[in-house]
C-alpha cells in the first residue's frame, strides 16, 4: 500500500520534471531546477547517514568537492560525461573509506567535528593546488546543452531518492535505524554497527559525489576549491533538519523550501535566507524535531480528528 | 628559525585563549560550542566600531567582554538551556547542532551589517615591535600572551578560591551531586556560559587587530577545539601548554611545507588524535 | 510532623514506578523504607530531594510544599541526601568534597566546627583529607559521604543504601555512626536492603513492593511479622 503510493508519486515525479523543459523554455527556470534536483541530491545522500544513520556529518562537503573535481578532471580530459561522472563518485567512496571510515572510530558525538576538519583540511588542500578556476575551453562551451545537464541532474537526483528510499525500507535501514536510536541496544542485538555505520558512510558519499559531478558538469568556470567550500556540508545539515530529518520527503521539502526563499530573497538582500534558515533551523532542533514533515503530520492528524468530530455531529 | 618559533609561541597563546572559552562549557556542562569562533568575529567587530569612535581597543574589551557575558548568558536562556537534561552523548549532540545554526546565523547577519570584507583595527601601534636578541617581538602579540597568562591565571583562582567557582567545578564533576549540595545548577550553568561567551572578548581583540571578515570564525573555533582536545577535555590548566604547542608545531609546518599548508597542521593533528585516540584523549579528565 | 508524603505517584516517561505512597517521619525519628530490587525505593528518596519530580500526589516538609522545589531549594530548606552509589566529587579531594558539603549558606559560618565534628565521627577523613576522593576505598568513600551530608548542617537526611558493597564489620560501624548521628538531633530516612540491621536502629519502618507501600509499622514488630520474616529475613 504505503509502496504502491510511493512509487505512483515517484513515477508521477519522474513524468513531471521529465516533461516540464517541453513546457518551460526559460533557461531560468532550468537552471532552477536543476539546483534543485542538486540540492534534493546532496541533501538525500546526507539524510542518509545523518538522517537514518544518526551520524551527523559536517564533512561531506569534501565528499562533494572530490566527486566534482575527479569528474570535472576527467571529463575535461576529453572522456565522456557518463564514465567521468561513474569514476568521480567512485573517488569520493574512496576518500571516504580512506578518511571518513576512521571518523567513524570516534565517539560518535564527535563524529561532526572530526568530518569537519576533514572538510576544511580537503579545502585548503585543493585550494592551495589548484589556485585558479577552471574555465571549459572553447569546444566544450559550443556544445553545452542546458537539456543534458538538467536530464543528468533529474536521473542522479532521482537515483539518490530511490536508493535511500530502497535501503532504508530493507533490513539493513532497519539496522541502520537501531544505530541511530540506540547504538549500543542495536549492538546487543546482534547488529554489527560499525559495519552498518560504514555501509551508510559509502553509499552516501557515492551519492553526494555523484551530486558534486552534475555540480562540475554544469559549472562553466569556477574555482576548483568551490565545491569544497564548507557551505556544501552546511546546506544538507539545514534543509534536512528543516524538512524533516530521517524521512524521504523531508530533504525534498527542505531543499525546496531553501531554493525558493534564497530566490525570493536573492533579487534584493544577499545572505538573508541563510539568516532565516539558520535561525528556523536552531528553533526546529530545540521544539521540532520532526521538521516540516512532522507539523505536516500533525496538521493532517488535526483536521481528519475535526472532521471525524464534524461527521459526529 | 628562531623567529619562525616567536611567531609560533605568540600565535600559540591566542589559540589558548580561545581555547578557554570552549574547554570551560565543555568541562562543566559537556556543551561543544561551535559559535565560539563567530562570537570573538562578534567582538571584533564591536571593538572596531569603538575604534571608530576613538576607543583604544584595549580600554573597549573589558566593555566588550561584558556585552558578550550578557549575550552569552541570554543565548544559554533562550537556547542551549533546554539541554541540560540530556544524557552527556545527547548533550554534545544538540549543542553542537544548536551552536551549529547559531554560528550561521551570527556569520550571515555580520556579513549583512558589515559585508563580507575584511576588516583589521589599526591603532597606531599597531606594527610596532622590538627586538631581544636579534629576535623580532610584535608588540601585540606579546601583550596576547601577557593576557593570555594572565586570565588563565585569574580563571583558575576563580575557580580553586571562590564558592561561585567551586559549584561550577562540582556540577561539571557530578551535577546531580552538586544539586543536592544546594548548588543552582541551572545558574551555575548559565553564568558559566555567559562568562565563555565573555572570555571570548580577549581574542576578540587580539585577532581584531590582525584581521577578520564574518565567515572566518570556525576557523578560529578549530585551532580551539584542537588546543582543547590536545590539552585534555575539561582541563583547564592544560589549555595554554597546549595552545603553545600547536603554535609551534605550526610554525614548524610553515618552515618546511610553507605558509598555505600552515591551517592544514593542526587539523591533521587534530584527526590523527582522534582516530589514535578515540577514547583516550577526550576521556573524562580534570574539571 | 516533619516530613509527609501524601499519595504520590511518580512516573519515567509512560512507565509508572510509584503508586499513591503514602508516609511520614516526625521529629528526632529514624525510619526505613524497605523493599526488594526495583520496588522502586531509590525513586521515592530521590522525590523526596527533587531529583525526580512526582506526577502526582504532595510532600511537605514542616509546612512547605516541596514537590515543585528544585534540588538545591530542597536542601537548602533542610534536607540532604546520601545518594545511592555516593556520588562524591571524585576528582576534589577529601577536604574538597566536605567544604563542598558545606555549600549551604547557612553552613558556612560554621564549616570549621562541622568539619572537626565529622572529623570525630571518621577519624580516618582526617587522615586522608588530601587525598583526591576517587582513590578511597569504598567504605571511605562511603564515610566521606555520609559526612559531606553532614556538613550541610541540615536536621533531616535521606540514606540510600548505605550498605551496599561493604563488609558486615564496616556496615556495623556505619550503622553505629548513623544512632550517634541521630541522638544529635539529626533525623533519618533510611532506604536499605540489609533489613535485619535496619529494623534493629529504625523506630518505624515502611515496606515498599513494587511501587506501593505494603505495611508500615514499628520496627520491632515488623520484624515478628510472617510477611517480612519470609519475604526479608530470610526465615520461612
Ligand atoms: N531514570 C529512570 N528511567 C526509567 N526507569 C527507571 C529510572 N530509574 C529507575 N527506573 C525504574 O524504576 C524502577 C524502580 O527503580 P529504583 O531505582 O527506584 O528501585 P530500587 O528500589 O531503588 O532498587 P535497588 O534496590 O536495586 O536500588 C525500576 O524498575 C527501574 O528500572
Ligand atoms: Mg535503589
Amino acid at each position: 500500500m504505503m509502496r504502491r503510493r510511493a512509487w505512483i508519486t515517484f513515477c508521477l515525479a519522474a513524468l513531471c520534471f521529465g516533461f516540464l523543459p517541453a513546457l518551460i523554455r526559460s533557461e531560468y527556470f532550468l537552471n532552477l531546477f536543476l539546483m534543485f534536483f542538486l540540492y534534493v541530491t546532496v541533501a538525500q545522500s546526507w539524510n542518509l547517514l545523518g538522517g537514518f544513520t544518526g551520524q551527523i556529518s559536517l564533512g561531506h562537503s569534501a565528499f562533494f568537492g572530490t566527486g566534482a573535481l575527479i569528474t570535472r578532471l576527467i571529463w575535461t580530459a576529453g572522456v565522456p560525461i557518463v564514465p567521468a561522472l561513474i569514476a568521480g563518485s567512485l573517488s569520493s567512496v574512496v576518500l571516504a573509506l580512506l578518511v571518513g571510515v576512521p571518523c567513524l572510530r570516534m565517539r560518535s558525538a564527535y563524529f561532526p567535528i572530526g568530518t569537519l576538519a576533514l572538510a576544511m583540511i580537503a579545502q585548503i588542500t585543493v585550494a592551495n593546488l589548484f589556485p585558479l578556476p577552471g574555465s571549459l575551453s572553447r569546444g566544450y562551451l559550443t556544445g553545452y546543452s542546458m537539456l543534458s545537464r538538467y536530464y543528468l541532474a533529474l536521473l542522479v537526483a532521482m537515483l539518490t531518492v530511490a536508493v535511500v528510499y530502497w535501503i532504508v525500507r530493507s533490513r539493513t535501514g532497519l539496522a541502520l535505524v537501531g544505530i541511530r536510536d540506540d547504538e549500543a541496544a542495536a549492538e546487543a542485538m546482534g547488529v554489527r554497527t560499525f559495519k552498518h555505520k560504514v555501509f551508510a558512510l559509502m553509499v552516501s558519499s557515492w551519492l553526494v559525489g555523484l551530486g558534486g559531478g552534475i555540480f562540475a558538469y554544469h559549472q562553466v568556470s569556477y574555482y576548483y576549491s568551490a565545491p569544497f567550500e564548507l557551505s556544501w556540508s552546511f546546506l544538507p545539515t539545514l534543509t534536512t533538519f528543516i524538512g524533516g530529518l530521517g524521512t524521504i520527503a523531508g530533504p525534498i521539502l527542505g531543499a525546496a523550501c531553501f531554493l525558493g526563499l534564497s530566490e525570493i530573497f536573492a533579487i534584493s538582500l544577499g545572505e538573508v535566507h541563510l539568516v532565516v534558515f539558520a535561525f528556523t533551523f536552531i528553533l526546529v532542533v530545540l521544539f521540532v524535531p520532526g521538521g516540516l514533515m512532522s507539523i505536516s503530520t500533525k496538521i493532517r492528524s488535526l483536521t481528519a480528528r475535526i472532521a471525524r468530530r464534524a461527521t459526529r455531529v | 628559525m628562531g623567529q619562525t618559533l616567536v611567531y609560533g609561541v605568540l600565535n600559540g597563546a591566542l589559540y589558548g585563549i580561545i581555547a578557554l572559552g570552549i574547554a570551560l562549557v565543555f568541562g562543566v556542562m559537556r556543551y561543544l560550542n561551535l559559535a565560539q569562533g563567530s562570537l570573538i568575529i562578534l567582538g571584533a567587530y564591536g571593538i572596531l566600531f569603538l575604534f571608530h569612535l576613538g576607543v583604544d581597543p584595549f580600554a573597549s574589551m573589558p566593555l566588550i567582554a561584558f556585552l558578550l557575558f550578557l549575550l552569552g548568558g541570554a543565548l544559554f536562556w533562550a537556547s542551549f538551556s533546554r539541554l541540560i537534561a540530556l544524557s552527556e552523548a545527547g548533550r554534545i549532540k544538540n549543542s553542537l547542532l544548536i551552536s551549529f545554526g547559531l554560528m550561521l546565523l551570527i556569520d550571515n547577519l555580520a556579513t549583512l551589517l558589515w559585508t563580507g570584507d575584511e576588516r583589521s583595527i589599526t591603532p597606531a601601534y599597531s606594527g610596532l615591535t622590538f627586538g631581544i636578541a636579534g629576535l623580532r617581538f610584535p608588540l601585540i602579540g606579546c601583550v596576547g600572551v601577557l593576557s593570555a597568562l594572565v586570565i588563565i591565571v585569574a580563571l583558575h583562582l576563580f575557580l580553586a578560591r571562590t564558592y561561585f567557582g567551586k559549584s561550577i567545578m562540582a556540577v561539571s564533576q557530578d551535577h546531580e551531586a552538586a544539586s543536592l549540595m544546594g548548588v543552582n545548577v541551572n545558574l551555575t550553568c548559565l553564568v558559566s556560559f555567559a562568562i565563555s561567551v565573555g572570555l571570548a572578548s580577549i581574542p576578540s581583540a587580539l585577532i581584531g587587530l590582525k584581521s577578520f571578515s564574518p565567515t572566518v570564525g570556525i576557523q578560529w573555533f578549530n585551532k580551539g577545539v584542537i588546543v582543547v582536545m590536545l590539552s585534555g577535555i575539561g582541563n583547564i590548566n592544560g589549555v595554554f601548554p597546549a595552545g603553545l604547542f600547536l603554535g609551534i608545531m605550526e610554525a614548524i609546518s610553515v618552515y618546511f611545507f610553507g605558509a598555505p599548508y600552515r591551517e592544514v597542521t593542526g587539523l591533521v593533528v587534530f584527526v590523527l588524535v582522534m582516530v589514535l585516540f578515540p577514547k583516550g584523549l577526550f576521556k573524562r579528565q580534570e574539571l | 510532623m516533619m516530613l509527609r508524603v501524601e499519595h504520590v505517584d511518580v512516573r519515567y516517561g509512560d512507565l509508572q514506578v510509584l503508586w499513591d505512597v503514602d508516609l511520614e517521619v516526625r521529629q528526632g525519628e529514624i525510619v526505613a523504607l524497605v523493599g526488594s530490587n526495583g520496588a522502586g525505593k531509590s525513586t521515592l528518596i530521590r522525590t523526596i530531594a527533587g531529583l525526580v519530580k512526582p506526577s502526582g500526589g504532595t510532600i511537605h516538609y514542616g509546612d512547605a510544599l516541596l514537590n515543585d522545589k528544585p534540588p538545591h531549594t530542597i536542601a537548602a530548606s533542610g534536607i540532604s541526601m546520601v545518594p545511592e552509589g555516593r556520588r562524591l566529587f571524585p576528582k576534589m579531594t577529601v577536604l574538597q568534597n566536605l567544604e563542598m558539603g558545606a555549600f549551604l549558606r547557612k553552613a558556612r559560618p560554621q564549616k570549621e566546627t562541622t568539619l572537626d565534628w565529622v572529623y570525630e565521627i571518621f577519624p580516618i577523613l582526617r587522615k586522608r583529607s588530601h587525598q583526591p576522593a576517587g582513590l578511597l576505598s569504598g567504605g571511605e568513600q562511603q564515610m566521606l559521604a555520609i559526612g559531606r551530608a553532614l556538613m550541610g548542617r541540615n536536621d533531616f537526611l535521606l540514606l540510600d543504601e548505605l550498605s551496599l558493597g561493604l563488609s558486615p564489620l564496616l556496615v556495623k560501624q556505619i550503622f553505629d555512626v548513623l544512632v550517634t548521628i541521630n541522638k544529635a538531633g539529626i533525623t533519618l530516612f533510611i532506604v536499605e536492603q540489609n533489613v535485619p540491621m535496619t529494623l534493629k536502629i529504625a523506630n518505624r519502618a515502611y515496606i515498599l513492593e513494587t511501587g506501593r507501600i505494603v505495611g508500615e509499622g514499628v520496627a520491632r514488630e515488623l520484624m515478628e511479622s510472617e510477611h517480612v520474616k519470609a519475604a526479608y529475613l530470610g526465615m520461612a
